[in-house]
């Protein structure tokens, strides 16, 4: 057990506490707030994606299929209206709702910054032309700029009021007066910073903006889908989660940019029937990898409902149905996985087996890509179908991965109930006598 | 009435929690209400109550919501592991009263 006390050790010391500074600072904060506002957006969004796209080959005979492809094949642009104006313009609700998340944690107004953060990313990302504003780099591949443009209009409306540069009025200018004119600082400012800057880079690189800052980060977005990537994504969301620390909240709060970008790539690639290239989704991280929550706590759940241990029976029985919605609090703490040694191994290690063989699943075909985000509540078996546009084999493969995990988590939870049973000790052991175990 | 609210990452299993709790508060005839919301939307919502318990999983919070909550003159604390993985309503009722006396 060297090893792991040598591991707790670093946690304790080490990466617990530089993750609560992590998930505690305004801006990360401010990110993950903002993206859970553009969320039901982008849902919806991915959600009437299917209508377009059915899931029947384009030369079937079935009449119901049939029906369905000719009444889209007919209607196309208005089935893709509602995508259109929510996963196809989700930098606009990412570009407000960041803004508005981190102007609340500063006690500014959140309307005025969320409007100033909106008009800094429209002036950048869509160049007006022929009467219509252009939305392609509204559709995922601008996240990147959309949360610079938010954290950008916030700071610099939060350093003008610090150095109190606005337009002074005369004293008998009526005080709602003088706040229309306060806005018109920050407003210039945006204006005077972002719009050269636009001109310039058009000039000379012939690209918006958004399309240079994806240039950028191209290289995080595309280790993003390697698998030392995620599972090194995973063990600090495991190790984390191990010290009692909600890792997920942390790593998908600094993950959700690439999640997003990732998804929508992949949607771009899918509407216009091209191959689809990005593994790394979160369909793939909630649902294949974590079939119950993190840790893939379903399959130990399972295991401790039909233990011998009342502590562990209770538990486990209690958090069934929660666990089916990838809710798994009540093992977590409760078991309890926190800092239990015996349960270290399965608990961080079980999720890394899961997204190894997810990923060669999906590398090699036998799944397909991400290509709707999902409310990551949705039971692991329809929520990998969900994601992946509606097919059969992501079933198939939670429910393998969530066989082969029982097996993983038996010999540690084996252990673990063998030691429960002995603190319960003989006189409640005995009570138990002549019920039985799989009640 | 005491005003009781419940903060976790999502406020997804602190809602299984205020159910729980709510049942306790019933049986012992308190009159309280009793809220579980996400954590980022605390900072809009600690006026409205008493006293806020977190999530073991969100403590990582605890001292900057503290913060926010004593300019309202309320008070922030988190729930024990044990409690929380075991929904134990009463015992965490009794917290929160405690707490707000």
């Amino acid at each position: 057990m060297k090893l792991y006390d040598a591991i707790i050790d670093v946690v304790e010391r080490h990466i617990a506490p530089l993750a609560s500074k992590v998930g505690a600072q305004k801006h990360v904060r401010a990110m993950r707030d903002g993206f859970i506002v553009a969320m039901p957006f982008i849902i919806l969004g991915s959600f009437t994606l299917i209508f377009a796209f059915p899931p029947f080959d384009e030369n079937t005979t079935n009449s119901f299929a049939r029906a369905w492809l000719d009444f889209v094949a007919a209607n196309m642009d208005q089935i893709l209206m509602p995508f259109n104006m929510t996963m196809g313009i989700m930098e606009i609700f990412v570009a407000m709702g960041v803004a508005y998340s981190l102007s609340k944690a500063y006690k500014m107004d959140g309307i005025t910054t969320s409007a100033l953060s909106l008009m800094g990313f429209l002036l950048i990302a869509a160049p007006q032309s022929e009467g219509g504003l252009t939305t392609a780099h509204m559709g995922g591949r601008g996240i990147f700029t959309a949360v610079i443009c938010a954290f950008y209009s916030v700071e610099m409306f939060r350093l003008l009021k610090k150095y109190n540069i606005t337009i002074r009025m005369p004293e008998q200018v009526p005080p709602a007066i003088q706040r229309s004119f306060e806005l018109l600082v920050p407003v210039l400012v945006m204006f005077l910073t972002l719009f050269p800057l636009s001109l310039l880079i058009q000039n000379q690189f012939e690209m918006l903006i958004p399309a240079a800052i994806m240039e950028l980060f191209v290289p995080l977005v595309s280790a993003s889908n390697t698998l030392p990537a995620i599972i090194g994504a995973l063990l600090l969301c495991q190790l984390l989660w191990f010290s009692g620390i909600h890792g997920a909240a942390i790593v998908v709060g600094l993950l959700s940019p690439i999640f997003l970008t990732n998804i929508s790539v992949n949607i771009e690639a899918f509407v216009n029937g091209q191959p689809i290239p990005n593994i790394f989704t979160q369909p793939f991280w909630d649902f294949y990898i974590f079939i119950g929550g993190s840790g893939a706590t379903l399959a130990l759940v399972i295991l401790m409902a039909f233990s011998r241990s009342i502590h562990l029976r209770s538990i486990g029985r209690m958090s069934l149905v929660p666990g089916m919605f990838q809710i798994n609090e009540p093992v977590i703490f409760g078991t309890p996985i926190v800092l239990n040694p015996i349960l270290f191994i399965p608990f961080v290690f079980t999720p890394i087996i899961n997204a190894v063989i997810a990923y060669f699943a999906v590398h090699t075909g036998f799944v397909g890509m991400g290509v709707a985000t999902t409310p990551w509540t949705t039971p692991a078996v329809l929520g990998a179908s969900w994601g992946s546009g509606w097919t059969l084999t992501p079933v198939l493969l939670v429910i393998v991965l969530l066989i082969l995990d029982v097996f993983l988590y038996l010999p540690f939870f084996k252990m673990f109930e063998k030691q429960m049973l002995e603190q319960e000790g003989p006189a409640k052991a005995a009570s138990t006598v002549g019920e039985p175990v799989s009640a | 009435m005491k005003k009781i609210l419940l903060c976790c990452s999502g406020g997804m299993s602190t809602s299984m929690l205020m159910k729980k709790m709510a049942e306790a508060a019933k049986s012992r005839g308190i009159d309280c209400e009793i809220e579980a919301m996400a954590v980022a939307a605390f900072e809009d919502a600690i006026q409205e109550y008493d006293v806020c318990l977190l999530g073991p999983q969100v403590k990582f919070q605890l001292d900057s919501l503290s913060e926010v909550a004593a300019t309202y003159g309320k008070r922030v604390a988190a729930i024990a592991p044990m409690d929380y993985g075991m929904m134990k309503g009463d015992a965490v009722l009794d917290q929160a009263l405690a707490l707000i006396d």
